[in-house]
């Protein structure tokens, strides 16, 4: 089995233009050294059963052996808050925040802390292995330590907070929940003895969530805490219960009172990564790792969805022990790509061990674009990267009960998904949830990801360069475009192209995307939709970090897990989430279909309609014969149309002037309605009884000669090579691309 | 929170429905009636033991050579090759998950005619 593991990497940044620099962050647990080889990927899926692996070298400066070292991934979210003289000289104090545990009892964690776990000094306040709250204090080898006595209730509101007075040498834990009835109640209050004096260790930060190793502020941090916090909170005087109640209750505290050190806000600057104290020491703080910010606080009344609705009522942070977002590798190779590279799909080839057994051959993939304003082609292919993104390390498939049932079949797994389930620390996909069962919502390209690259799982990439390849072997010129460069430039990386190519599966889109894909139809773009679940879920990239997405999940839409009531809205931007459907704007409309269902157990063929036997369109049916099957063979279920399937549905926006061409409308029991599509529950919803499970093939031209293709169907571009590349599919795709490449308005 | 429970599907199997696991050897990958649907559906959604874990296929060679596996229920524990059972097509090694399955979950054992290769 070839290992695509020993060694991982990443590219930084993913995407890039001819002549800019680009670094490779390697690194290997096993090899000391490895054989690197630049490649431009034309097919990134080694099945033989169809075009199979197919990649050029390319003459390359970083050509060669590489030495490489381990480089280990540090996961877990945390706010650290620089040591200051403040913290340093704390006397009597009491510390304490609202919490929303969602592991308690499965290891030890932390909510605050001024601690060094080396020499076991400082204090914490957090879980102990058993889920009760516990406050310690530790100096030069002696330490006191109070707990509750009943472990905290998962994904319950409690008041949280320690206090310490040197005076009595008193030390207390306190506990109150917030709804304490029904078996709910956790509310207790233990006092046991303290220091009389103690001197706090120097160089430590201050940690939200977690507790630091040892010194200095940039020390790793352990013993995370998963769940959310709400306004945090340390006071210089042991107070009790009540008083530790009306100090994290006031969403403003006095920053006058003398006693007051810190009261963090974290509504405050929610699309960043910084924390802010409202305390007239100012002890602002930063966040690692990238924590799901936005969440709803204690206090939220329902009121409203979002949170630049009602920010008060946003003042939980959700760390999860598991959040990922920048491996922090070293850059181990740095290249200048040449300015006479084409834009296209490229990737780092790295090699070892070839001849054994177990030879290890892993890719590093990026992206070479087309540059702003200098088109080298008329068509354009768009890279899915926010998709990318989003599926990025997914371990679905691994974790989740329903995967096998759902894709009708045996569960076949990759090295890389032997990896994955082993090394979390890569962290996963916003399909993934995290350790606590909460949704994984921000996806970055700071680390390695095993499906975007040669030879990873086909879903998306893999199936994307079967079109490519397609495109090669017509010998049609194309340029490489991608979402993060549309999110960021609009219509202008579209508007130089006669014909833009969206490819197997452009499922994740903002609305600046969105946008810019409805400005060049309408300024007499083309655009082929050659895929399935397009234009589906509503993302927003990071203001900032490039790469970087965040997605939410809410009541409806086929979705891997459900976000809580209220946390819809997005908080790199504000703006809501979920489904373009759910936001006025179902993909029906841009695109003549939109999503209805999924079909695994075998894909099918579409049978042209009436529509197709309309002169208008005799430019695209060419050479096909229209009492064929369409499509009754591929590499994904032996069909065309299948895997995920969109449907022409005018109650949702299918335009009036659609030329419905074909539709593939009998797809069995497999044929799976997508839940938003059901109003009540009853039986029939299936594809052999229901015929609005179904891919449909769609034309319509749009204002100034522009024009929209839709195939509806994930499946349809593994079709493309079969028999040699001489089908129906082939010859349809290719009389559409020659038609729309051709200016004669439509 | 929206949870899918293991424990959900929860189809009876009758161990004396020898016909269902005949009309699953001749066609592993479907179609299949009703009631091979739900019996598949119950293997398929937590048919394994909880201890073992879920039968999974390993890639030898994409596309052509598969070995059967074990993913445990708990992230990050490694998942068990099982190197002695190596497929050359998915039908063959879905009919050999469904012969464990079965057997596991009727508590009985398939008569000899069923422990032959497929055809
Ligand atoms: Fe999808």
């Amino acid at each position: 089995m070839t290992d695509t593991t020993a060694v991982l990497g990443y590219a930084w940044p993913l995407i890039v233009s001819p002549g800019e620099p680009i670094a490779f962050h390697l690194s290997s647990k096993t090899l000391d050294g490895a054989e690197a080889t630049l490649v431009r990927v034309r097919c990134a899926d080694p099945d033989p059963n169809g075009p199979g692996l197919k990649l050029t070298e390319l003459d390359c400066a970083i050509n060669g052996p590489v030495a490489l070292a381990n480089q280990p991934i540090y996961p877990g979210s945390c706010a650290i808050i620089p040591d200051s003289p403040t913290l340093a000289k704390l006397g009597a104090f009491t510390v304490g925040a609202f919490l929303w545990p969602t592991l308690p009892g499965a290891r030890p964690q932390t909510i605050l802390s001024r601690w060094r776990e080396d020499i076991k000094a400082g204090w914490r306040l957090g879980l102990d292995a058993d889920g009760c709250l516990e406050f310690v204090l530790a100096a030069k080898g002696q330490s006191w330590r109070v707990a509750s006595r009943l472990p905290l209730l998962t994904r319950e509101w409690v008041l949280a907070g320690g206090a310490y007075d040197p005076a009595t040498g008193r030390i207390s834990v306190m506990v109150r929940s917030l709804d304490p009835q029904a078996g709910r109640d956790r509310s207790v209050v233990v006092e046991g003895e303290g220091p009389t004096s103690l001197s706090w260790p120097m160089d430590t930060p201050l940690v939200i969530a977690a507790r630091a190793k040892d010194a200095g502020d940039a020390a790793l941090c352990e013993a995370f805490y998963d769940g959310k916090i709400d306004r945090p909170r340390v006071y210089a005087a042991a107070l009790s219960i009540d008083g530790l109640h009306r100090l994290c209750e006031a969403a403003t505290p006095a920053a006058a009172d003398p006693l007051l050190i810190a009261a963090w806000d974290f509504s405050q600057d929610i699309p960043t990564d910084q924390v802010r104290d409202l305390s007239a020491h100012r002890l602002h703080g930063v966040l690692r790792q990238m924590p799901t910010r936005a969440m709803t606080g204690v206090n939220w009344n329902g009121s409203s969805e979002r949170w630049t609705e009602a920010p008060s009522q946003y003042g939980a942070i959700h760390f999860h022990s598991d959040d990922m977002a920048d491996a922090g590798w070293a850059p181990t190779l740095h290249l200048t790509t040449p300015s006479a590279w084409r834009s296209g799909f490229y990737a780092l080839r790295l090699r070892a061990r070839q001849g054994n057994a177990d030879p290890v051959e892993s890719f590093v993939a990026f992206f070479v674009r087309a540059e702003l304003g200098k088109p080298q082609s008329r068509l354009a292919f768009v890279a899915s990267t926010g998709t990318f993104l989003a599926y990025a390390n997914s371990a679905l498939r691994l974790d989740q009960v329903h995967a096998e049932a759902m894709l009708e079949g045996l569960l076949t797994l990759s090295h890389d998904d032997l990896y994955l389930q082993e090394h979390r620390e890569l962290g996963l996909s916003t399909y993934d949830t995290h350790n606590d069962g909460s949704g994984w919502s921000i996806s970055t390209a700071r680390r390695p990801i095993l499906n975007t690259r040669p030879r990873g799982n086909v879903f998306n990439y893999g199936n994307d360069t079967h079109l490519l390849d397609w495109l090669e072997e017509l010998g049609q010129s194309y340029d490489i475009i991608t979402d993060d460069d549309i999110h960021r430039h609009g219509v202008q990386t579209l508007a130089p192209y006669a014909c833009v190519i969206t490819g197997s599966h452009p499922e994740y889109i903002s609305r600046e995307i969105w946008d810019a894909f409805d400005a060049y139809q309408q300024g007499g773009g083309r655009h082929m939709y050659l895929g399935g679940n397009g234009f589906y879920w509503r993302i927003a990239y990071h203001p900032t970090l490039p790469h970087t997405i965040e997605m939410r999940r809410g009541m409806s839409g086929l979705r891997t897990w459900e976000g809580e009531a209220g946390e819809t809205a997005l908080a790199f931007t504000g703006e809501p989430s979920c489904t373009w459907r759910s936001n006025g704007r179902p993909p029906q409309r841009l695109l003549g279909v939109g999503f209805d269902g999924q079909v695994f157990t075998e894909s099918s063929f579409y049978r042209w309609l009436d529509g197709a036997r309309d002169p208008s369109v005799a430019w695209l049916t060419e050479g096909v014969d229209l009492d064929a099957p369409l499509g009754d063979f591929g590499l994904r279920g032996n069909g065309a149309a299948g895997i995920e399937i969109d449907r022409v549905e005018p109650t949702l926006g299918s335009p009036p002037g659609l030329v419905w061409l074909a539709t593939a409308d009998r797809l069995g029991y497999g044929g799976t309605p997508t839940p938003e599509e059901l109003r009540t529950l009853h039986r029939g919803i299936m594809g052999d009884q229901n015929a609005q499970v179904r891919a449909d093939l769609a034309f319509f031209p749009t204002a100034n000669g522009g024009a929209v293709f839709s195939t509806g169907s994930i499946a349809w571009v593994c079709a493309l090579s079969h028999a040699g590349y001489r089908n129906n599919v082939s010859q349809v795709t290719g009389n559409v691309l020659r038609r729309f490449l051709d200016s004669t308005p439509l | 929170m929206l949870v899918n429970y293991t424990a959900a599907a929860h189809w009876p199997i009758d161990a004396s429905r020898l016909d269902l696991v005949e009309e699953f050897r001749r066609k592993p990958r479907g179609p299949h009636g009703d009631e091979l649907q739900k019996l598949l559906h119950r293997m398929r959604w937590s048919g394994d033991s909880e201890a073992s874990g879920r039968y999974v296929l390993v890639v030898k060679e994409p596309g052509r050579r598969w070995a059967l596996g074990r993913l445990p229920r708990m992230r990050g524990k490694p998942i068990e090759i099982l190197s002695n059972q190596v497929f050359t097509s998915i039908a063959e090694a879905e009919w050999e998950v469904f012969k464990r399955r079965w057997e596991a979950l009727t508590g009985t054992s398939l008569p000899p005619s069923f422990k032959e290769p497929m055809a």
